[in-house]
């Protein structure tokens, strides 16, 4: 299903309480708080690790959330724009996250750059709603995509260095 | 909720604050080991990583941690130790220690450890607090102490000798050190006991009673004696054997030398080495350069005895007696060195010819060995004519050629005394024999004597040894009886002089006795010859004669018989009466050389051929002719040899006439008669009568052997009477029965058969004898009937 290096960073990721949507006004709150805290931790528990591999900042509202993710091939590191809403119905559904430079560039990708996930992923986010969050996301969705994808999209030409 | 709000707020930006902090730069341990590697490989980084791999140490941290380790372990560390407390390569830190004693001189390198000055001066001072107390300490024993090199001790204490170590080093002995005290404690004893010291001592012996420093006691004796301290030497160098001989000891000895040999004029070598000389021919030899001296096997002698030796010597000599030098010398000398002395004393007199040594020892002169020579002249002539007189001169007997050849081996196995004393004994008694022998005769009976492994020596040396051997050998008296006469002419004489006095005497006393007697034979026989040598050349020729007549006429009765028993009794004519006609000529012949036997019959074919062996050219060949024509058949061939072996010897052979034979045939035949008037021996009587009836009846002489009586009276049957014969026939039979008898007898004495049968052949015996002594008488009468009958006819 998923490597042991990405289970055991996901296991250390606190796992979350609230169900709430952007639309439940007060207990979104509560949720948010719980997100922001987890990805606190897991950005820091990335960083102890030497591990850093994104920025990620969101709207006042927590809705809507952006920033960059980046990749190490060959001692050259490639960075990516990085997007997605979080749906009404979360956390039920998981957000789609999106790569806009990179649509069309792959067929694991959706129009809009919206990457494709692995088939695993959605029955293990349903299994674990409310408990995961964007942390979780992150860690056990874009993560592998990348680890998957860059290597392959560099080997075939479609991505470049950027100071080529 | 506006809380809430700002909290989410405080949120964010703790989540911005978190994402926009720096990330620990972090390397794994691998990539770490791989970068630093890296960086040594192209010389960016010295450092060195300990043997556990979890540090990196630059050489300088290493050069330090040495240093402290150096300064905590007081000054000495081993290089092995180092590394495991630094805990690096062993070449990293060995690298590191040799550039550090590089760089600082106080460190030093020894054996794999690192030592510096302090812990030098550290030592230096035990080493100091050890020498004060002990007095003195040696290197080697330092160098078990810190196990540290002898040399390299030897070298850091000589720096600190003076500074720390007070007292000194020994100087042709490096090794040990010393306090003044102890040298001048040494020294102080070394002096008192070595100048007590009177005669020499092994320094070794001191050495180990008194517990001396050898090499400090060598060097301090060395100094003491160099500077006149102690009057003495050392002798043997600084070794084990080393000797001090102190000037007080040698003086003496050698005064007492001097004294001694001034006062006996020799120096025995025996005496010397028991004073202590080890090498007394080289001290004799180095003390008395000027002297001269006379080196023997056990002495040295003076001067002074070899002129007193020297005078009674030639005095001896000159006086014509003998001398025994034992005597004169001084009794420490053996036999053997006076021997040698007496050599040289005869040599330096340079006459030698005038005297001979008898038993190492003793000079005799010539003049002496003549004069004992002469006392025998007498006792030879005396001697010589009794053995003319006593007994036949010349018999050839074995027990005088044993005697002779005794004698002979006596003489010659002069230097083997003790067969010679064995032979003395074996013979006891053997008085004087005369012998006469060839020398190829003596040998032979010596090699069938087989005596001893020596005589085949002998037996060589014999026959090369007489100038002609042809000569008789005539032996003149024993050993023992020269010695006896020796010893009564010089009572005072000792054994040895005698013995080998009489040993070499006894030779030429044989010879010239040889010649006595044979001038003695020679008058004797010269003094009967003239007259009588005509006489017996006479009688020679009358015997030759009558013999050789004899033969003719049995000759003539042998060609009466047929074949086979005419070449029988040609055979026994030859072997008898032919054979005395050869002896006599032999003999004859013989006496000219003086072996002729006084007896021709005892001659025997082997004598005939010895003397034909020495006869002359022209008389050897006709005799040896007749000499082998003796082994023939034929008479015929013997008489003609007789003819020329009679010319030879210058005799006339005169052939007998008519009346002669006559004369001889009837001499014969009354010597048969006579003999048969007095035999009673059966078988003679038929021999005699046979013969007698066959000259009787033939008229011709017959020499016949017993065993031809049967064809003798088988001839006879046609000449005589019928009764006769028959007579004859029967006793002839009852003869030939007791014969049979007799020896049948003797078969059943010795076999033991049946009493009746021995009995039974006793009883014919008895009969047969009683027959025989019956017509014994009557057979005889036949004969002297007859003869009256003949005689009656003539």
């Amino acid at each position: 299903m998923v490597d042991e290096a990405t289970r055991r960073v996901v296991s250390e990721i606190p796992l979350l309480k609230t169900l709430a949507s952007p639309r439940d006004k007060e207990v979104w709150v509560q949720r948010l708080k719980e997100e922001y805290q987890a990805l606190i931790k897991y950005v820091e528990n990335n960083k102890n690790a030497d591990n850093d591999w994104f920025r990620l900042e969101s709207n006042k509202e927590g809705t809507r959330w952006f920033g960059k993710c980046w990749y190490i091939h060959d001692l050259l590191r490639y960075e990516f724009d990085v997007e997605f809403d979080i749906p009404v119905t979360y956390p039920s559904t998981a957000p789609e996250i999106a790569i806009p430079e990179l649509d069309g560039k792959t067929a694991k990708m959706y129009r809009g750059g919206k990457i494709c996930l692995t088939e695993h992923f959605k029955p293990l986010w349903a299994r674990n709603v409310p408990k995961f969050g964007l942390a979780h996301l992150m860690a056990l969705g874009l993560g592998p995509w990348l680890a998957v994808e860059i290597p392959d999209l560099i080997s075939k030409g479609l991505v470049e260095h950027k100071s080529k | 909720m506006s809380a809430d709000w700002e909290e989410i707020r405080r949120l964010a930006a703790d989540f911005q604050r978190a994402q926009l902090s720096d990330t620990v730069q972090r390397l794994s341990e691998r990539n770490c080991i791989e970068i630093v590697a890296k960086l040594i490989a192209e010389k960016q980084l010295d450092v060195v990583h300990t043997l556990d791999g979890k540090e990196y140490v630059t050489p300088s941290q290493i050069t330090k941690e040495i240093k402290d380790e150096l300064q905590i372990r007081g000054g000495r560390v081993n290089i092995v130790e180092l590394q495991q407390v630094i805990n690096v390569d062993l070449t990293h830190i060995e690298s590191r220690a040799n550039d550090l004693v590089k760089l600082d001189k106080d460190i030093q390198l020894v054996l794999g450890q690192l030592v510096d000055g302090n812990y030098l001066d550290q030592i230096a001072e035990e080493v100091n607090d050890k020498l004060q107390a002990a007095g003195q300490v040696t290197i080697s024993e330092l160098c078990k102490t810190y196990d540290l090199p002898g040399d390299f001790l030897k070298e850091s204490f000589s720096l600190r000798l003076g500074r720390i170590i007070q007292g000194k080093i020994d100087e042709s002995n490096r090794g040990v050190f010393y306090t003044e005290a102890f040298v001048a404690q040494h020294r102080a004893r070394i002096r008192g006991l070595f100048t007590a010291i009177t005669k020499p001592t092994p320094v070794s012996n001191m050495i180990s009673i008194y517990g001396f420093q050898e090499h400090l006691l060598y060097s301090l004796l060395e100094e003491l004696v160099n500077c006149g301290r102690l009057k003495g030497t050392v002798v043997g160098g600084r070794q084990d054997k080393a000797v001090f001989m102190p000037d007080i000891y040698a003086k003496t000895q050698s005064n007492w030398i001097d004294a001694f040999f001034k006062q006996n004029c020799y120096l025995e070598f025996d005496s010397l080495s028991r004073l202590g000389i080890p090498d007394p021919v080289g001290y004799i030899k180095k003390r008395y350069k000027s002297t001269h001296m006379l080196y023997l096997k056990s002495a040295c002698i003076g001067q002074g005895i070899v002129d007193h030796v020297e005078a009674s010597v030639e005095e001896a000599i000159s006086s014509g007696s003998w001398l025994d030098i034992m005597p004169l010398l001084p009794s420490c000398l053996s036999q053997e060195d006076a021997g040698i002395l007496l050599q040289q004393v005869i040599r330096t007199l340079n006459n030698s010819s005038s005297a001979r040594v008898f038993g190492d020892t003793i000079v005799v002169s010539e003049k002496f060995i003549s004069e004992c020579a002469n006392l025998f002249n007498k006792l030879m002539h005396h001697k010589a004519e009794k053995e003319m007189k006593s007994s036949p001169v010349f018999i050839v007997t074995e027990e005088d050629l044993k005697q002779a050849a005794i004698l002979e081996n006596e003489v010659l196995s002069k230097k083997d005394k003790k067969e010679e004393r064995r032979k003395k004994a074996t013979e006891g008694s053997g008085s004087t024999r005369t012998g006469g022998c060839g020398n190829a005769r003596e040998i032979k009976i010596k090699k069938s004597k087989k005596k001893a492994r020596k005589d085949e020596d002998d037996d060589e040396s014999q026959t090369s040894y007489p100038g002609k051997p042809k000569e008789r050998e005539a032996a003149f008296m024993s050993l023992e009886e020269i010695q006896d006469v020796l010893r009564k002419h010089a009572p005072d004489s000792p054994d040895e002089l005698v013995i080998e006095l009489s040993e070499n005497l006894i030779r030429p006393l044989t010879k010239s006795y040889q010649e006595v007697v044979r001038s003695v034979f020679l008058s004797s026989t010269s003094s009967s010859s003239g007259a009588s040598r005509k006489q017996t050349m006479k009688d020679f020729q009358e015997e030759v004669t009558s013999l050789y007549n004899n033969i003719r006429l049995f000759e003539r009765g042998i060609k009466f018989f047929t074949d086979e028993t005419q070449n029988n009794l040609a055979k026994h004519l030859l072997k008898t009466i032919c054979t005395d006609i050869t002896n006599i000529i032999f003999n004859f012949l013989a006496a000219d050389f003086m072996m002729a036997a006084e007896d021709y019959t005892t001659i025997t074919s082997e004598v005939r051929k010895k003397m034909l062996s020495k006869l002359q050219e022209e008389a050897k060949g006709p005799l040896t002719k007749l000499h082998s024509s003796l082994s023939g058949k034929s008479i015929e061939e013997f008489s003609s040899y007789v003819d020329s072996a009679a010319d030879a010897c210058g005799i006339l052979m005169k052939k007998g006439d008519k009346k002669k034979e006559r004369q001889i045939m009837f001499q014969h035949r009354h010597a048969l008669i006579e003999q048969l008037k007095v035999t009673e021996d059966p078988a003679l009587v038929l021999h005699l009568t046979s013969v007698l009836m066959f000259q009787l009846t033939t008229h011709c002489m017959l020499h016949a052997p017993g065993r031809c009586v049967p064809q003798i009276i088988a001839f006879l049957h046609t000449k005589i009477p019928e009764d006769q014969h028959k007579l004859l026939v029967n006793y002839q039979t009852l003869v030939v029965k007791q014969l049979i008898g007799n020896t049948k007898q003797k078969d059943e004495e010795d076999v033991d058969t049946m009493e009746d049968t021995q009995e039974g052949t006793e009883k014919g015996t008895d009969n047969i004898r009683k027959e025989l002594q019956e017509m014994s008488p009557v057979i005889k009468d036949l004969v002297l009937r007859s003869r009256k009958s003949s005689m009656n006819d003539e």
